[in-house]
């Protein structure tokens, strides 16, 4: 899929691990890990704005597309 | 509750009917072979009162055609049961769509069409001694069979959509 998901890139700028952005997104841990590894099918809007509220970033930062 | 109490009666109402298949065609094989190599009375009573008598009277091939027909799709409709028994077997209310239902609904909704045509060309073979004289009383429910044979591939089709959907639905984040 040419959509690529920077989520670890922020998750490092902001020295945030996976457990504590799960606990702050409300998301589980498994969820969390199919976005990471980009096996996703769909992101809800409520579910981007609120990754996007605890990493302080734009959508941008974290959904990139990649011919 | 009171839709899986209609599953187990049907689970079990199923058995009944995969058994009774399963019973009517070895009867009907051992009537086959006892009519061919040992007494060919066993002919007037192939099965509950099926006479294929006068049939074996005038050919003997007619005979062994029909009763091939007959064991046929005995044995098919047995086939046809034991999937409907798996898939209540494996059937889970909370998780209806899954890959292993879709497949078998579609291989039933297979074996149903295979019925319908096999019992086709058997009416059709029937339809041909039966200009020569010899009156035979079967139905053998073709028209039934592929009725219920498109039916189940619509639900077939609408179970692999289902799963499709689901899937999507479980990696909607």
């Amino acid at each position: 899929m040419p959509i690529v998901v920077n989520l670890d890139v922020m998750m490092a700028k902001r020295k945030m691990s996976l457990n504590e952005l799960s606990e702050k997104v409300g998301l589980t841990l498994s969820n969390l890990s199919i976005l990471k590894t980009g096996k996703a099918k769909a992101v809800r809007f409520s579910t981007l704005e609120t990754i996007c509220e605890v990493l302080e970033c734009q959508p941008g930062d974290i959904l990139e597309y990649v011919e | 509750m009171k839709t899986t109490f209609i599953l187990k009666l049907m689970n079990v109402l199923f058995w009944i009917i995969f058994i009774g298949l399963c019973i009517k065609t070895g009867a009907l094989l051992v009537s086959f072979f006892v009519t061919l190599f040992i007494n060919s009375d066993g002919a007037a009573d192939t099965y509950m009162g099926l006479d294929l008598l006068d049939i074996y009277n005038f050919n003997v091939e007619y005979y062994i055609g029909i009763a091939s027909f007959l064991i046929t799709l005995s044995a098919l409709k047995a086939y046809l049961a034991y999937l409907v028994v798996k898939l209540f077997l494996k059937f889970d209310l909370n998780q209806p769509f899954n890959e292993y239902t879709a497949s078998l609904i579609t291989e039933i909704s297979y074996y149903a069409l295979s019925i319908g045509v096999v019992a086709i060309i058997a009416e059709n073979y029937g339809g041909r001694i039966m200009k020569q004289g010899i009156t035979i009383q079967i139905d053998w429910g073709a028209e039934q069979f592929l009725f219920f044979a498109g039916i189940i591939y619509i639900i077939a089709l609408v179970f692999k959509k289902g799963v499709e959907i689901q899937n999507e639905n479980e990696l909607t984040i």
